[in-house]
């Protein structure tokens, strides 16, 4: 939600002849809304948008709404995630939540928890550089920091994933993201080869 | 357990998921299941690919405890324990010294965008106050 400048830099429409803000928009549906669910990383914690020097003053939905908003972080966030949370509101009602309000059913493991290289992991057997068959802990990976059911549900229609091609978790999911979840890749971890 | 063994282990887990995958009706558990078969094929990999005598031992391991834990460092030499070029990783919560090279959270050394080889109290008890965190981290010394 860009907050500067009464919202104006995030113009969506126009009500009544007028240009029509996120914010205000936000602050109008929000209050009438049965439930609110903030869809992406942006909108859970401000993501992107609110990445430093954040001209825009970009804020999570929840922070100009005083009610409870079922989390969905990620950047972008998986369709699964989202129709799996409306699908659960429309057929049982509340889906449990974590105490981030994120549901449980995606966001309870971390992505370390389901890693395929987890054993390389375990065994201390680190990838050196892209495309290194082992763990990418010493690139920089955020698996173990990241709940996140990714390692099973996978993208782009189950296809793959970040760890799937060789390339670490940067958090997309997580609170934080980009600036906390920095730096995406590191090379300067491993001994220099003699 | 030597290497043959725990191949044989292996490929015994697999045919069972692979059992389990024809009798479990749901999307989820199937990728679960299928999620865990990619594990061990990984596994597979390792144990075909590495000498046994190559493999790290323990003392690479996230909760081994180091040779000594007295050492004393000032915020200089704190600060040469970066995690960069092959160096060990230690961060100093209200004046003990603590081991993150590898600790899980700690990737590339850094972690919610704050870097190894410094004092990190103020930032510790604003987010983890109360948590059983630092008890699980190896000790390596004192701040003086
Ligand atoms: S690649 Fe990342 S998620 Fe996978 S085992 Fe290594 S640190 Fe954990």
């Amino acid at each position: 939600m860009a907050t500067a400048n009464n919202g104006y830099y995030n113009i969506i429409g126009s009500m009544d002849g007028k240009p029509l803000t996120a914010l205000a928009a936000v602050k109008f549906l929000g209050a009438r809304a049965s439930h609110v669910i903030a869809v992406g990383a942006c909108a859970v914690h401000g993501g992107v948008s609110a990445a430093k020097p954040n001209p825009a003053g970009c804020v999570s939905v929840a922070s100009v709404l005083q009610r409870k908003v079922i989390q969905l972080p990620g950047c972008p966030c998986h369709p699964d995630w989202f129709t799996g949370t409306l699908a659960h509101l429309l057929l049982y009602g509340d889906p449990e939540l974590d105490r981030r309000n994120r549901p449980v059913m995606f966001y309870s493991q971390t992505i370390h928890d389901r890693c395929e290289r987890r054993s390389f992991f375990d065994k201390g057997i680190f990838a050196k550089k892209l495309g290194d068959g082992a763990c990418m802990f010493k690139l920089g990976c955020r698996g173990p920091i990241t709940p996140i059911d990714c390692p099973i549900r996978k993208w782009n229609g189950h296809v793959n994933w970040p760890v799937g091609s060789s390339t670490p978790c940067i958090g997309c999911a997580q609170f934080g993201f980009p600036d906390q979840m920095e730096p995406f890749i590191s090379y300067d971890v491993s001994k220099a080869e003699e | 357990m030597n290497r043959r063994d725990e191949a044989n282990r292996t490929i015994c887990e697999i045919n069972a998921c692979i059992n389990l995958l024809y009798s479990s009706p749901c999307d989820e558990t199937r990728n679960n299941i299928l999620n865990y078969l990619g594990c061990k094929v990984y596994d597979l990999y390792l144990i075909n690919n590495l000498d046994g005598t190559l493999l790290p031992t323990a003392a690479m391991t996230a909760n081994a405890l180091p040779l000594s834990n007295s050492r004393q460092f000032t915020k200089e030499e704190l600060s040469a324990f970066n995690g960069k070029n092959g160096n060990p990783a230690y961060v100093a919560v209200n004046g003990t010294v603590y081991d993150v090279t590898n600790n899980a959270a700690w990737g590339a050394a850094t972690h919610f965008g704050l870097s190894a080889g410094n004092d990190l109290t103020a930032q510790f008890n604003s987010c983890h106050a109360g948590q059983p965190i630092l008890e699980k981290l190896p000790i390596v010394g004192k701040m003086i």
